[in-house]
């Protein structure tokens, strides 16, 4: 048993960082996503370029011949730097795409997809889709979308005739959202198991908000070292030495379970939905808990839009309805029990 | 990164689970506390005697000399098993033990290493005070050298198992002009030393396990000082650091038994309502779901914190952030337990229930308060100033 990253997963995490550090720090991010298409496309070539779509895919598929462990990986990465883009719906179509012509330009960084979670098949069971699918994130830049139902996945190019896509407001000025309605369109069933392709994107969301937990974490403590009131770095009183105490904590317990979950999941474990699930609800309450206590932590300057506090509180409540709430989660794992 | 252990590993637990399964005490351990402490002696004896007493002891002193990964199986297994808390002998094996391990002269070694992992010694802690808990360092019970012995006048509190221990691993202050970290002595006391009065204390549980200890001059052999005169304070910490270790590996397993224990409970009591039964509640059901989810997260943490000291040797700084969510989430637990039993928890006696809940209020101030832990973690962890 080994939980600590060794050499390969280190150099994997290190170079993703890196990338991102160096291509769309921050003050980048809110300039891509305020001007159109809300993405940045020559990272998501480059990207494709180093093989970040399919880090889980056989390496006779196409991919880097890594797994679950090397994409949770990636997401926290991504939630960390609040990168925006489809890059949940493009790494799960990845799996969901194999065999099909699509693969091959969504593992180069030129398609990109957008995935529809519809557990409750309100879009249709059948052959057919019909309906609308309200908060679909980054729908509008997609080039496809990945409609993941509960017994079928289907897979529709943007351009499909009967598909619009109309844009909605989003919360997060990091990541849109859209509406995108169906009026009957003919969609034939993907090869992909949709329970397992679930239970890999609620590990990538929460992986997300495991990102997110601890860049709050990390921006709260280096700003408690270096902002003085009373004489002192206010980092020195424990009203705020423990409140960030407490988001490291949180954080760990995200980042822990995660990861267990995840291994769990490469693996193969029967338990590993279980995990996911819980990790889900404990890395969405660390990133909503430990978002929100960054606010605190930064007084007047963190109730500011110019501050970046609000951007990883945002990001926290999006992921909150990504993939199933908690509350949806936790019903989930009662289940067992009240069968007994 | 794997789950896996290895088939050594395996091997190792398949031993553990079938000596365990073997060898458990059939009857319940007693509570009365003499009773209880004859109770965890024998059950050492006989894990000493099978070669499974100090599992993390280096073989040269009578231990086993496991690995991290085969202490953290047998901690799994001895728990999974339901075997017994052996509570009145924890201060000998994972206190003083190590601790004369790590510092103890050869004589030292050879009079108490084995007593303790044959369970047939009890040894208790003399370091709060009544005026040092939290601010241990400000201790005051003074020891004077005269000739070959020290002569300690003084109180301390919160010691449990006083009243039946031994010897005492006993912090005193040598030296009152050092500065405060300096002037401090670990010793070994005799409890049966003239000048010692026990007063056991009656906590809110109703029991009387800890006790205050008066010194009157009392006089203890130099000899028995552990490292050298006023250096106690570095070989008390290593023995603290040693307790936010591997220490309560066990206890956590436990605990995730005890949520599989509420689940069966929630199954067979009417919920808050009476009307259907505490599973069918929605609230009962998502604290049940919420419980398991951090149980499982005390376990993936624990997990990469011993993956992590495997790596480097040497327990890493967030043993003290799993301290921290241990002590709280146990009391969590505990106060859904509560709330599950209804009115029948309040009856006296207190139901098993009930008890757990009184006694987890200990969790977040023994062995270094939550404030204490939460200071800890910001200032060794996150880097924060003092």
């Amino acid at each position: 048993m080994d939980l600590t990253l060794g050499p390969e997963e280190t150099a994997v995490r290190d170079a993703i960082r890196g990338v991102l550090a160096e291509r769309l720090p921050l003050a980048r991010v809110r300039a891509v996503a305020s001007a159109e298409p809300g993405i940045d496309e020559a990272l998501w070539r480059e990207a494709g370029g180093l093989g970040w779509f399919g880090l889980g895919l056989p390496e006779d598929a196409g991919g880097a011949g890594y797994g679950a462990a090397e994409e949770m990986l990636l997401f926290v990465e991504l939630g960390r730097g609040l990168t925006p883009g489809q890059w949940l719906g493009t790494v799960l179509g990845a799996h969901a795409l194999a065999g099909t012509p699509a693969l091959a330009p969504l593992l180069a960084g030129e398609l990109r997809v957008a995935l529809i979670d519809d557990p409750s098949d309100a879009l249709g069971d059948g052959a057919r889709l019909a309906g609308v699918a309200r908060g679909v994130a980054d729908a509008g830049a997609a080039g496809g979308f990945l409609v993941l139902g509960g017994g079928a996945a289907r897979y529709l190019p943007a351009t499909t005739h009967g598909l619009a896509v109309e844009g909605r407001p989003s919360i997060d000025p990091t990541r849109r959202l859209g509406d995108v309605r169906f009026s009957g369109i003919a969609a034939s069933p993907l090869a992909s198991d949709t329970a397992t392709l679930r239970t890999l994107a609620t590990l990538l969301a929460a992986a997300e908000a495991v990102g997110v937990a601890e860049r709050a974490l990390e921006d709260s403590v280096e700003y408690a070292k270096v902002r003085q009131q009373f004489g002192r770095p206010i980092g020195s009183f424990q009203a705020v030495k423990h409140r960030c105490a407490d988001m490291a904590v949180r954080a760990e317990v995200a980042r822990s379970l995660t990861t267990f979950a995840a291994v769990a999941l490469a693996e193969g474990e029967e338990t590993a939905p279980r995990h996911v699930a819980a990790a889900k609800v404990l890395a969405t309450d660390a990133a909503l808990a430990n978002a929100a206590d960054n606010v605190q932590n930064h007084g007047g300057m963190g109730f500011t839009w110019e501050a970046d506090a609000h951007l990883y509180l945002k990001r926290a409540w999006l992921l909150e309805h990504a993939l199933g709430t908690r509350t949806a989660h936790l019903d989930a794992l009662a289940v067992p029990w009240r069968a007994a | 990164m794997h789950l896996r252990f290895s088939p050594g590993e395996e091997a190792f637990r398949a031993e553990a689970r079938a000596w365990l399964e073997a060898n458990l005490p059939r009857a319940p351990r007693p509570t009365e506390l003499a009773a209880r402490a004859a109770y965890d002696q024998a059950w050492q004896r006989r894990m000493y005697d099978s070669g499974w007493a100090g599992i993390a002891w280096p073989r040269a002193h009578g231990g086993r000399g496991a690995t991290l990964m085969e202490q953290l199986v047998w901690c799994e297994e001895y728990a999974r098993a339901g075997a017994p808390d052996i509570s009145t002998l924890f201060v000998g094996l994972n206190h003083a033990g190590p601790t004369l391990v790590a510092c103890g002269t050869e004589e030292q070694k050879a009079a108490h290493l084995a007593p303790i992992l044959r369970g047939e010694v009890i040894w208790c802690q003399g370091f709060s005070e009544p005026n040092a808990g939290s601010d241990l360092a400000s201790l005051q019970t003074r020891a004077v050298v005269e000739g070959d012995v020290l002569v300690v006048s003084g109180q301390k509190v919160w010691t449990s198992f006083a009243h039946v221990a031994q010897f005492q691993e006993l912090l005193v202050r040598t030296d009152p002009e050092a500065p405060r970290h300096r002037g401090i002595t670990w010793v070994i006391c005799p409890m049966d030393a003239p000048g010692i009065e026990i007063r056991p204390i009656t906590t809110l549980t109703g029991e009387s396990d800890f006790c205050e200890v008066f010194y009157d001059h009392v006089k203890i052999p130099l000899r028995n000082v552990v490292g050298r005169l006023n250096d106690g304070w570095r070989v008390a910490m290593a023995t603290l650091s040693f307790e936010r270790g591997t220490a309560f590996l066990a206890e956590q397993v436990r605990l995730s038994r005890r949520v599989d224990e509420l689940v069966a409970l929630a199954q067979t009591t009417p919920g808050p309502r009476g009307r259907r039964r505490a599973i069918d509640d929605d609230e009962i059901a998502r604290r049940l779901a919420r419980a398991r989810a951090e149980v499982d997260a005390l376990r993936a943490m624990t997990y990469r914190s011993v993956s992590l000291a495997a790596r480097t040797g040497v327990p890493g700084a967030e043993a003290s952030m799993i301290r921290l969510f241990f002590s709280e989430l146990l009391q969590r637990i505990d106060l859904l337990a509560m709330d599950m039993q209804g009115a029948p928890a309040v009856d006296a006696p207190a139901s098993r229930w009930t008890e757990l809940y009184l006694a987890g209020l200990s969790q977040t101030i023994g062995g270094g308060t939550k404030d204490i832990q939460r200071n800890i973690i910001g200032e060794r962890v996150l880097g924060l100033p003092r």
